[in-house]
């Protein structure tokens, strides 16, 4: 990883059309203003992981179909049943 | 003639949609960052599930459950871009139930399902605008629906 010291207002360049600079600094966070290609993909690190869990959520329909959908609600019935 | 706003879904057939029954996303969701209109589908027999249903792409259809149903003891916790992306004023807490719906997406999982409560998807009821809420994980995240009704934690 190529670790570079900012200051507010500073920036770095990627690939010669990606922009990133430092916009504010405060105790526990920075603020980053990117300036890129309209069609590039600027996500937080920790949303990548929910993507693809967003694609396999999207599947479920087509994975389960109406007999996965009963059973859940099978299963979510077991547990209002069971409940006192 | 009145137009009528109509989808065809793969799953649900014909929907005739109220254009105030709209979802707003203005970012999309994460690996959906196109998807920025939504319907919720509600069948009565199949409650408490809902269907978010894209209104640009018949065959994108999530399957949610309010977090309530999964964690009753769930607290949202909604930083300030969620906020701002919903237009929730930043001094506000919002509560589930009447500011805002919070929803879990349903993922399969081998025979059955699971659900991230670390990335809720909330909507601002006042508005109808929506985002999915990412945290870091520090509660625990992953509920996996169990043969016998209860949500577990799942690895």
């Amino acid at each position: 990883m190529l670790v570079l010291r900012r200051r507010v207002g500073e920036a770095i360049v990627i690939g010669g059309d990606i922009e990133i600079e430092v916009t504010e600094i405060s105790r526990t966070r920075v603020k980053l203003g990117v300036k890129a290609p309209r069609a590039t993909c600027i996500v937080r690190r920790e949303t990548v992981p929910i993507a693809a869990e967003n694609r396999e959520a999207a599947a479920i329909l087509a994975s389960h179909g109406s007999d996965g959908v009963r059973e859940i609600l099978r299963r979510l019935s077991a547990a209002a049943d069971s409940e006192p | 003639m009145t137009e009528r706003n109509v989808i065809h879904s793969p799953w649900l057939g014909e929907i005739e949609w109220n254009p105030g029954c709209e979802l707003l996303f203005p970012g999309g969701l994460p690996g959906f960052e196109t998807e920025r209109r939504m319907i919720p589908v509600e069948i009565p027999a199949q409650r408490p599930l809902v269907y978010l249903q894209s209104l640009a792409h018949d065959n994108v259809c999530f399957l949610a459950l309010p977090v309530l149903a999964i964690n009753p003891d769930f607290q949202l916790r909604l930083p300030e871009e969620e906020k701002a992306a919903i237009l929730l004023p930043e001094d506000c807490e919002p509560v589930i139930g009447a500011d805002v719906l919070c929803l879990g997406l349903l993922v399969p999982s081998e025979h059955t399902v699971k659900v991230n409560l670390n990335a809720p998807i909330v909507i601002n009821l006042h508005n109808s605008m929506g985002v999915q809420c990412v945290s870091t994980g520090e509660h625990p995240g992953s509920f996996r629906l169990e043969e016998n009704g209860r949500w577990e934690m799942a690895c």
